[in-house]
């Protein structure tokens, strides 16, 4: 399902080059539950933003469902993160001056052409199942830090993705609560059948995953 | 035209010429009158009035002529007649109306014919209407008697300018040079001007041309500092949400999408300031209303929204330009 192929990332710094992520091949199956882990600067987050499309490699090819995505334009690339990418962040990321349900609602606002569901039903069954629908109304800075990453992944749900990619998703909560959302990330894997990719640096977090990724410091290798 | 001052075209200019100048009378009209090759002689008496009649109310010039004046402006009455000489002699309280004060006090233009006006504590009674010519100062006019403005309106008897209109224009120059010499017995030959037609309507022309140019200079300097400080606004605002447009980015965004809603930001932004211009415009409009007739055309509200909306999209482009192009995972990161 993503698949890359010799991939690596280079980042210029001055006068040094980085490279972030050099020559790693990966093979992640549809319906997978993983984690990649890492210590900090161990290149973990730029692989992340690779599979999710928000960087291009230096060299070396991404294929998502049997496309080779490396070439794509800015447009397509918008389109396959809209439609099969959600992303789940460490600070949360909502927008504050919209309420939880127009978050939710955001990424609907950005597809071009008519979906095939009805997206505000949509959003009310996914902030019911999360038990944040009385809070539909609230701003983000109302509510607490746990029912706020229940509404970013509600927003990384609503288009029906094929993977889910959590940054760090419990690195701003505490224990109880982010336990709570690991829980509830894996029961969309179980129950929904949707690739869960969390980046993490939480062995205890890593351990709950079905396959794990380490990404070692300085290398920037597998 | 007779004047009183140096007149325009001396270097004393317009305004001293006006105020240290002497106050015609009837005799002077009547020695101008005598002179030879003088058709016509119209002493005229101005003033602003608020004009009121069956509760309708509007500003108006009021003029203060005889009967050569309909003659000497090529008038004629639209509707009902012109008032004449025994008119003027007997200080008759008659008035011949702009068709725009006839619209504001009466409706229409017939309708005008045989009512009263009522103004500064008099009475008059409209007997004519002069056709529309799209000369605002012409249209909102109450033309009456001179004789009859002695009294309240113009105790001194005095008049602002005399016209003057001539058989043949090869007469000009001997007639002003005569009339000149007749007035001087009265007068010092600073004290008054004598001021052919296209001499005056080439100087004002001229003032207003200068005006004009001021006006715009000022207009678009002010133009190109708003535009900056909106560009410098919408720059603030992309810095500011440059997480969001992260995030924006990351769940499904194109760089075109991003590109037009901050252009639509600046856009309502300028739209909004054209819109309180209006407003400003039209609370002036309603001030100096009092004054002169004054109004804000449509052509005038359709420039304010195209050029306030030029410079929204203009000034708009660069910062919207630097939101879309921002990379996705810089904006994501930034704290």
């Amino acid at each position: 399902m993503i698949k890359l192929q010799n991939v690596s990332k280079i980042y210029q710094l001055g006068e040094d080059k980085v490279e972030a992520v050099n020559k790693v091949s990966l093979h992640i199956k549809a319906g997978e539950y993983c984690g990649i882990l890492g210590s900090s600067g161990s290149g973990k987050s730029t692989l992340m933003y690779l599979i999710g499309l928000l960087d291009r490699p230096s060299s070396g090819k991404i294929i998502i469902n049997g496309d080779d995505v490396s070439k794509l334009s800015d447009v397509e690339l918008s389109k396959v993160r809209n439609h099969k990418i959600g992303f789940v962040f460490q600070s949360f990321n909502l927008i504050s001056r919209f309420t939880v349900l127009e978050n939710v609602l955001m990424p609907t606002k950005y597809t071009k052409g008519k979906l095939d569901f009805d997206v505000h039903k949509k959003a009310e069954e996914l902030l019911k199942k999360f038990g944040i629908y009385e809070r539909r109304n609230f701003f983000p800075n109302k509510i607490s830090g746990g029912q706020q990453q229940r509404v970013a992944i509600a927003r990384a749900l609503i288009m029906n993705p094929s993977v889910i990619i959590a940054d760090e998703p419990t690195g701003n909560l505490d224990t109880k609560t982010g336990n709570e959302i690991i829980k509830l990330l894996e029961s969309l894997n179980k129950e929904l059948g949707v690739t869960v990719i969390i980046v993490t640096h939480e062995k205890d977090i890593a351990d709950r995953t079905n396959r794990r990724i380490y990404m070692k410091l300085y290398t920037g290798t597998v | 035209m007779v004047m009183p001052g140096s007149g325009f075209n001396s270097s004393s200019g317009f305004g001293a010429g006006l105020v240290g100048g002497v106050e015609f009378d009837e005799k002077d009209a009547s020695s101008v009158s005598r002179v030879a090759g003088v058709e016509y002689t119209v002493p005229l008496y101005m003033s602003t009035v608020k004009a009121e009649a069956g509760g309708n109310e509007t500003t108006a010039y009021l003029f203060g002529v005889n009967e050569d004046y309909f003659n000497l402006m090529n008038e004629e009455a639209e509707f009902g007649e012109l008032f004449t000489k025994s008119d003027v002699s007997s200080k008759a309280k008659v008035a011949v109306i702009g068709s725009k004060v006839a619209e504001e006090l009466y409706g229409d233009d017939e309708n005008a014919i045989g009512k009263t006006v009522r103004f500064e504590g008099m009475r008059i009674k409209v007997i004519g209407v002069v056709a529309n010519t799209g000369d605002s100062q012409h249209d909102t006019s109450i033309v009456i008697p001179y004789k009859t403005t002695f009294g309240s309106v113009n105790p001194d008897k005095t008049f602002w300018a005399i016209y003057v209109g001539v058989s043949s224009k090869e007469d000009i120059e001997s007639v002003k040079e005569e009339i000149k010499s007749v007035l001087s017995k009265r007068y010092s030959e600073d004290d008054f001007s004598i001021t052919e037609q296209t001499e005056i309507l080439s100087m004002i022309n001229q003032i207003f041309d200068i005006l004009n140019i001021v006006l715009v200079a000022i207009g678009s300097i002010s133009l190109v500092v708003g535009g900056i400080g909106i560009m410098n606004i919408m720059y603030a605002t992309v810095t500011e949400r440059t997480k969001e447009i992260g995030v924006m980015r990351a769940i499904g965004a194109t760089e075109r999408d991003i590109l037009l809603q901050f252009l639509t930001e600046s856009l309502i932004l300028s739209v909004f300031g054209g819109l309180l211009g209006l407003i400003g415009a039209s609370l002036t409009v309603l001030v100096v209303r009092i004054f002169f007739p004054a109004s804000i055309s449509l052509f005038a509200v359709i420039i304010t929204f195209a050029i306030s909306s030029g410079i929204g999209i203009f000034f708009g482009v660069f910062p919207a330009r630097r939101a879309a192009r921002l990379s996705p995972i810089e904006a994501i990161r930034y704290e």
